[in-house]
């Protein structure tokens, strides 16, 4: 079963998943996982690593880096973006360099 | 999954770390928490439930537990249950109900903490307090 952290909860620390995770509560510290869901209510301040999909509509001060990152209107991230594929939806607030992986 | 939080209103579920999930570090929650992964951590909740797969490391502080798998280090809560499958490495503090099913592997100090003597020792201290005042 995936992963799922509620906003009344806070990590402090490194978590490292192998399955999907999804968040709306706070963490302090890296995330490393396949999937990474990042809710509206979601503080990250670490980076995020993850194989497959990162999806973004909290607040994240870190670096990012997977296949897909989606930042969705909520989000607001500043840190450096590693992807191939990078969606970005209207009203994101951003403070990111990108840099796009060959495939 | 469990995922109906209304911006105003409180959280409805519980927090759930799976079975793949490895952490360490320290965990603080208001509410639920269900750990089926291995942590290495201090954890303060309200309620916490320990699964079948789940390993935790560190001092637990919560107002229930609830152990099913592994645990390793000491308990401090008002209602501890430990099922046929739980192992404990560690002292359980308590202060209401402490229950132990059949097969269950416990190894420590078990003490149960009355909350009516911390009453009695404020309500002194209020009474000392107040004298004083009295008195001055």
């Amino acid at each position: 079963m995936p992963s799922v952290i509620l906003k009344d909860t806070k990590f402090h620390g490194n978590i490292i998943e192998k399955d999907s995770i999804t968040v709306d509560g706070i963490v302090v510290g890296n995330i490393k996982a396949e999937e990474i869901i990042i809710h509206q209510n979601g503080n990250i301040t670490g980076n995020l690593t993850s194989d497959n999909n990162i999806e973004v509509g909290g607040q994240v001060t870190g670096d990012l880096s997977s296949d897909r990152i989606h930042l969705n209107n909520s989000a607001k991230v500043s840190g450096k973006l590693s992807h191939r594929n990078l969606v970005v939806d209207e009203g994101a607030q951003l403070e990111i360099g990108c840099s796009t992986r060959k495939k | 999954m469990f995922f109906k939080s209304d911006k105003k209103s409180q959280v409805h579920g519980f927090s759930h770390l799976g079975e793949n999930l490895r952490f360490e570090g320290e965990i603080d929650c208001k509410g639920e928490i269900e750990i089926a992964g291995k942590v290495k951590s201090n954890i303060k909740a309200k309620k916490l439930t320990i699964l079948e797969s789940g390993s935790v490391k560190g001092l637990v502080q919560a107002e229930d537990v609830e152990v099913l798998g592994c645990m390793v280090g000491n308990i401090e809560s008002v209602n501890i249950y430990i099922g046929g499958k739980g192992v404990v490495r560690g002292n359980l503090r308590f202060e209401n109900n402490l229950t132990v099913l059949e097969g269950a592997d416990i190894s420590g100090h078990v003490q149960k903490n009355k909350k009516e003597k911390i009453k009695r020792l404020d309500s002194d201290k209020v009474k000392y307090l107040e004298h004083n005042k009295i008195a001055s």
